[in-house]
């Protein structure tokens, strides 16, 4: 009995000895998810591929049912020798598929790595669709109905005082005629309108004399008023912050993200005009931002403007070039100066070193940009009488410059050039900054 | 009663036609002679009707293929946006005028390149950090796959893109490129402390077809 039972434990042991080692060797040939995910990232594999979308790359999901491991393993460690020195006709054809956007190569994984990615890619979960947000649409656009209603019963109340004036007008008349001596004031002498509204002998003078006399009080108010309201606003569009098609915030842009102005504005420099930037530059990173984490797995719709603009197709292939039907987009020009005034914004930028903000104010803080000086001549004077120019290394100021020398060197303190602080001083208005023909020609 | 009633009307309607004119929002406000404002010939950002000539009401159109602006004249550049095209890019050597010495690559770069790979190379820009999932398989400049890199692959992608990275022809002129090219090679070899920064000087233009 007792040997038995030895015997018999002996073999209870050594059955799950055999199971633990089987186990252990199983585990060891299995492939492991856990794993092939953390390669998966640490290898930046969803910079060009995602697991349910087409990005650079095709989507990954069941990747291993359109290729065999072995073919896996052989693309992913070098598809170049895959396709060049294999001449693998499947590789080449991926390739091509994928607009020649070759694949890097990763030989720094093992053939087990792979596997363990494959096996991740197998098991990872579906993507779970939340619940749909709806997005009022409705609400976007520009609603006049308020106005209409508001329009239409000013017109209805309107037309109902009349009726009643004329009933009231008619009940009076009626009254009048049956009780005349009620109404005896009103055939008493009418005063005229000034001696209604002035005090005693004032009211009795002239009244064509009161009344120049008052259009001069009034029409002088008014002319003041005006002028400054004419001279000020009308023309002016200090403020000015219009809708524009595309919701683009320079404060994501140039204020979170830190893009430098002349990454869209390019031109700058070199130009009259400050580039509003081709869709194409907003490609560089909008090909791959798409924001779809935060729309439920849908493109943002201002980025989906982008992309109706250039006919692109997100779906599409790799390296695919854009549509044959773009449509424009027709950005809302806020900065205008008259047509008669010339602008260069190289010779601001590039000459002067003025910085962008200087002219359109914080607009890495706007979220909408919004014009924040007037741009009226005064205010361009006043920069051009006060401004401190760089001339060193200046050749549009090397004259003013040697001139300034001289003059120092000659008079001393004394010199034109020193300001009311005494330091030199040279501005923009002394190289010719306030002639007419300057910027009106 | 009624005069005053008038003044007041007349006064609130007065100031609401005021304000009308007052630029803010959506309204530019009133203008007094818009035909001094907006120009009756073609202007590159013009704000006025649709252009009827022009392909897509556009007032600018693009240079007719096979011209070249007025001082634009530049380095050709004959490779194709294939994969053939990228790898005989490798070829392809920086023009001697490329250095280091004037900043116009550093310039450049701290512009157009280091919203993505920051201002060292270390794919740390403010769009990286904040959109991982575009990050190069690299880590940084100092990789040895930047390091290995040809220069003229490098010139290829920046005139064409790669993979996440769009094509930055219209911003970097081909000199400009180079320059560029040539901090990043720069940078690169900052990456470890071995290397130090050697530009290479005599290196001349390659030709290409």
């Amino acid at each position: 009995m007792f040997p038995n039972m030895i015997a018999r434990n002996m073999k209870v042991w050594m059955l799950s000895a055999v199971m633990a080692l089987s186990v252990s060797s199983y585990a060891q040939d299995k492939p492991n998810a856990e794993n092939g995910k953390k390669l998966y990232d640490a290898n930046n594999c969803g910079s060009c591929h995602a697991l349910d979308k087409k990005l650079v790359g095709p989507a990954l999901r069941g990747v291993e049912t359109r290729h065999s491991t072995e073919w896996l393993v052989k693309w992913v460690r070098n598809n170049e020798k895959f396709r060049k020195v294999d001449k693998d006709p499947d590789a080449i054809a991926l390739y091509n598929d994928n607009g020649q956007a070759a694949m890097n190569i990763f030989e720094n994984l093992t053939p087990a790595n792979v596997i363990d990615i494959i096996e991740y890619i197998k098991t990872a979960p579906a993507p779970v669709k939340a619940a749909t947000v709806v997005v009022d649409s409705g609400s976007q656009k520009e609603d006049n109905t308020t106005m209409y209603i508001l329009i239409l019963l000013v017109a209805i109340f309107s037309v109902v005082l009349l009726v009643l004036a004329r009933v009231q007008n008619t009940l009076k008349r009626v009254a009048a005629e049956k009780h005349p001596e009620d109404f005896e004031h009103h055939n008493a002498p009418k005063k005229g309108f000034f001696e209604k509204i002035l005090p005693g002998k004032w009211g009795k003078m002239n009244p064509v004399v009161l009344t120049l006399f008052s259009i001069a009080i009034v029409g002088g108010f008014a002319a003041y008023y005006g002028y400054g309201f004419a001279i000020t606003e009308v023309g002016v569009q200090k403020g000015y912050a219009p809708k524009q098609p595309i919701a683009f915030s320079h404060k994501l842009h140039a204020g979170d993200l830190k893009l430098d102005c002349k990454y869209c504005h390019s031109t700058v420099e070199e130009s009259k005009q400050a580039s509003i930037p081709a869709l194409n530059t907003c490609m560089n990173c909008h090909k791959g931002v798409q924001l779809t984490d935060k729309y439920n797995g849908e493109i943002s719709p201002e980025i989906k403007k982008i992309y109706a603009a250039l006919d692109y197709n997100p779906e599409g292939k790799a390296g695919e070039q854009y549509g044959s039907n773009p449509k424009p987009i027709r950005w809302v020009r806020i900065h205008n100066l008259p047509d008669h005034a010339y602008f260069n914004h190289s010779q601001h930028v590039k000459v002067g070193k003025q910085t962008c903000q200087t002219c359109h104010g914080a607009i890495e803080k706007m979220e909408v940009v919004q014009q924040k000086n007037s741009l009226q001549m005064g205010w361009c004077i006043d920069c051009h009488r006060n401004a401190q120019v760089d001339v060193a290394n200046n050749n549009y100021y090397k004259a003013l410059h040697e001139k300034a020398k001289k003059d120092i060197a000659n008079n001393q303190g004394k010199s034109k050039y020193f300001s009311a602080d005494g330091k030199v001083k040279l501005t923009p208005a002394m190289n010719g900054g306030l002639e007419c023909s300057k910027c009106h020609y | 009663m009624n005069n005053k009633l008038y003044i007041l009307f007349g006064s609130i309607a007065a100031s609401a036609l005021m304000s009308g004119c007052v630029s803010r929002g959506n309204n530019p406000g009133w203008e007094y002679a818009p035909d001094m404002y907006y120009s009756k010939g073609y202007e590159a950002y013009n704000q006025g009707d649709s252009n009827l000539v022009n392909p897509y009401g556009m007032n600018m159109r693009e240079p007719v293929a096979g011209t070249v602006a007025v001082g634009k004249l530049d380095y050709k550049y004959n490779l194709e946006n294939t994969g053939d095209g990228y790898e005989a890019s490798a070829n392809l050597t920086a023009p001697a005028e490329a250095t280091l010495e004037d900043g116009r690559g550093q310039y450049m770069y701290n512009i157009y390149c280091t919203p993505c790979h920051g201002s060292t190379g270390n794919n740390d820009g403010e769009v990286f950090k904040k959109v991982t999932t575009l990050k190069p398989a690299w880590k940084g400049y100092s990789d040895e796959y930047i390091k290995t890199l040809p220069e003229g692959k490098i010139y290829h992608t920046l005139t064409y893109g790669k993979n996440n990275m769009g094509s930055h022809a219209s911003v970097l002129s081909p000199k400009d490129r180079w320059k560029v090219i040539k901090y990043v090679k720069y940078l690169s070899s900052q990456g470890t402390s071995t290397a130090s920064a050697t530009v290479s000087s005599d290196s001349t233009m390659a030709k290409t077809n």
